[in-house]
């Protein structure tokens, strides 16, 4: 299993946030996260960030447990979290956005053309067609662009698992659909995703499972092939739907 | 079994070669003796055989390694042999002459007046393919089955011989395949769809065509009318006759005109809109069921403006998949768009070609 949270928790002073959360991913695999506003998605992500330090349970990856305390050791494991707010620099190119602050981590020396060179591979590989221009500044970019040059940084990084919250969010219809395929096409290139919507249709456009957050709970893990959206919304809304979810048989979750 | 000859063998073995380096592009000896299990003096004498023929040339090409040394790369000559691949579409006829390798080497296309019928259609094809190519292959939306075009809704076409129309033209062979399986075949080779073994590719054009290719060939009785399974008894008329079709209850000509202000509306919030699309997405869900049940694919591409459809629409379509399908059936479904786009038809129909062509020189 590439990540695997075990009975995590989490609190923000008296408040649990997240409460013996399970969860895990594996190489290969879309897993959407999917949970109302103030569920505990976000919280859920930046503790595997190690933005924030987790009160209980573990995080392993690859069937190690690690103790993840800062954004470094998270790119030292691999793991690249997509923001909706992105982190890219926007009077810097796209090319220099794809380097940025990675140069010294890895000791790499390489000279401009070298760099272009690699990031038009990276962004080939991807199937990407909508960026011209290389050496064009990315404040230029269409937001459907700009996620497209941050998760395409995540490919080029040899990152292993990629986490992207609400990445369509502020998008249009035909740039969602590009982002779309992108996610699911970084899987099918063996790479983990997680990926927090709230729309059902990107939602199931792109899921292997589908885990679904109740008030910090997980409340099910289901497989995408066998979910119906009104399941979803159940658990969405009141973290059960028939025998599924919470204080039921059984939460679906893989043991 | 009676051992091969060795002219057979080589034969086989220049074939395989050849296979090796259309499909898989420009190669090291190194790379393909590994690719072929045959042993490098094998390779050195076939390759020296293909090189005489004009099939193949060797190359200084790329560096391996962090020595740098640039080693020699074997790669066919895309002259060498072609193939004539035709995409007729209501409006227009496509056409593009591929070399050996996959590379294009001509390409035009010119219109077609509304309800064309087949002849004039080829007399079209015949003006912009002449002579070219050892292989013609055309592909038609609709139900293709040995050459023929059983319903075309796309075309208006029913019981038409489109093989014999464009040899009549010609005054040469043609294969014919649907734009769905071509498409597959496409995916297939060319694109991002070579694991699946029985990959489904769904065609939304002004009708709704499938083709199922089996390891990447098309496949007699592959070219499935997805457009006419009813999913709603007794209701909306269709053009072919029968009621409560999934193209006329999608209104699928509607979508093939414009489905971006479709999807546009519906992520601006529209209800209206919404609720067209869900119902859309049920629909083709519902259909998709009963082809999955009945062929049992491990991918299915969602094409042409069903690429647009699914991804605005995937809760719904899942949705009734999941309802619809047994457990074993649908836990290792892929669904996936294409990455050829607009290529995929021509690019599977040239494939199509190559295969036949291949195969002969076994
Ligand atoms: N730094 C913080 N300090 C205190 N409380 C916090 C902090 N961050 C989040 N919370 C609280 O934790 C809960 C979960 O928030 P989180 O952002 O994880 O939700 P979410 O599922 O991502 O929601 P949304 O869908 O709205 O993004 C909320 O009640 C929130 O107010
Ligand atoms: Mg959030
Ligand atoms: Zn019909």
């Amino acid at each position: 299993m590439l990540l695997e949270l075990t009975g995590l928790s989490k609190r923000f002073g008296p408040v649990e946030v997240l409460s013996d959360v399970d969860l895990s991913i594996d190489a290969g695999e879309v897993c959407a996260l999917v949970g109302d506003n103030g569920a505990g998605k976000s919280t859920l992500v930046k503790c595997v960030a190690g933005i924030h330090a987790i009160d209980g349970g573990s995080i392993s990856v690859n069937d190690e447990v690690r103790a993840i305390s800062g954004p470094r050791d998270a790119a030292a494991l691999g793991i690249e979290v997509v923001y909706q707010d992105l982190a890219l620099c926007d009077n810097l190119d796209v090319v220099e956005n794809l380097f940025l602050g990675r140069e010294k981590v890895r000791g790499l020396v390489l000279d401009d053309d070298a760099m272009e060179q690699l990031a038009a591979e990276t962004l080939s590989s991807l199937a990407v067609r909508t960026i011209r221009n290389l050496r064009q500044p990315v404040a230029s970019l269409s937001g459907g662009q700009r996620q497209t040059v941050a998760i395409a940084k995540a490919v080029l990084w040899n990152s292993r698992l990629v986490i992207l919250d609400e990445p369509t969010a502020a998008l249009g219809v035909a740039q969602t659909r590009q982002v779309l395929e992108l996610i699911r096409r970084l899987a099918d290139q063996g790479l983990a995703v997680l990926y927090i919507s709230h729309n059902l249709n990107d939602v199931f456009a792109v899921a292997d499972r589908i885990a679904a957050l109740y008030l910090g709970r997980m409340a099910a893990v289901l497989d995408a092939a066998d979910a119906t959206q009104s399941q979803v919304v159940e658990l969405i809304t009141s973290g059960r739907s028939g025998t599924l979810g919470l204080g039921a048989d059984t939460n679906g979750a893989r043991t | 079994m009676a051992r091969p000859g060795t002219e057979e063998l080589r034969r086989r073995n220049r074939a395989a070669l050849l296979e090796q380096l259309h499909r898989h592009g420009p190669q090291t000896r190194a790379e393909l003796t590994e690719a072929l299990g045959l042993n490098r003096s094998t390779i050195a004498t076939i390759a020296t055989d293909l090189a005489e023929s004009g099939h193949i040339q060797e190359t200084t090409g790329r560096s391996t390694g962090s020595a740098g040394r640039p080693s020699t790369l074997v790669e066919c000559v895309p002259k060498a042999e072609s193939v004539a691949a035709v995409e007729i579409r209501a409006d227009r006829v496509r056409f593009a002459l591929f070399g050996l390798g996959g590379e294009v080497l001509e390409r035009a296309e010119s219109p077609l007046l509304t309800g064309v019928e087949g002849p004039a259609a080829a007399e079209a094809a015949a003006a912009l393919v002449g002579g070219s190519g050892a292989e013609a292959v055309a592909a038609v939306p609709g139900l293709v089955d040995a050459g023929a075009v059983a319903h075309s809704t796309e075309l208006g076409w029913t019981g038409r011989d489109v093989a014999a129309d464009l040899a009549a033209a010609t005054s040469r062979e043609w294969r014919v395949v649907d734009t769905a399986t071509a498409a597959a075949v496409g995916e297939w080779s060319r694109g991002d769809a070579h694991d699946a073994t029985r990959l489904l590719y769904l065609h939304g054009g002004r009708g709704l065509t499938a083709g199922l290719v089996v390891e990447g060939r098309a496949q007699r009785g592959g070219s499935i009318q997805l457009g006419h399974i009813v999913v709603e008894p007794g209701g909306l008329a269709c053009a072919c006759g029968l009621r409560g079709c999934l193209e006329a209850e999608m209104e699928a000509f509607g979508y093939a005109e414009d489905i971006e202000s479709a999807t546009a509306a519906a992520g601006m919030g529209d209800a209206a809109a919404r609720d067209g699309l869900r119902r859309s997405g049920e629909d083709l869900g519902r259909a998709l069921g009963a082809v999955v049940t009945a062929t049992g694919p491990d991918e299915i591409l969602f094409g042409g403006w069903l690429r647009e459809l699914y991804l605005s629409a995937a809760a719904p379509v899942r949705s009734a998949l999941a309802e619809t399908t047994l457990p074993h059936l649908r836990s290792r479904l892929r669904l996936r768009t294409p990455v050829l786009g607009e290529e995929g038809p021509l690019i599977g129909a040239a494939e199509t070609g190559f295969a036949a062509l291949i195969d002969r020189m076994r």
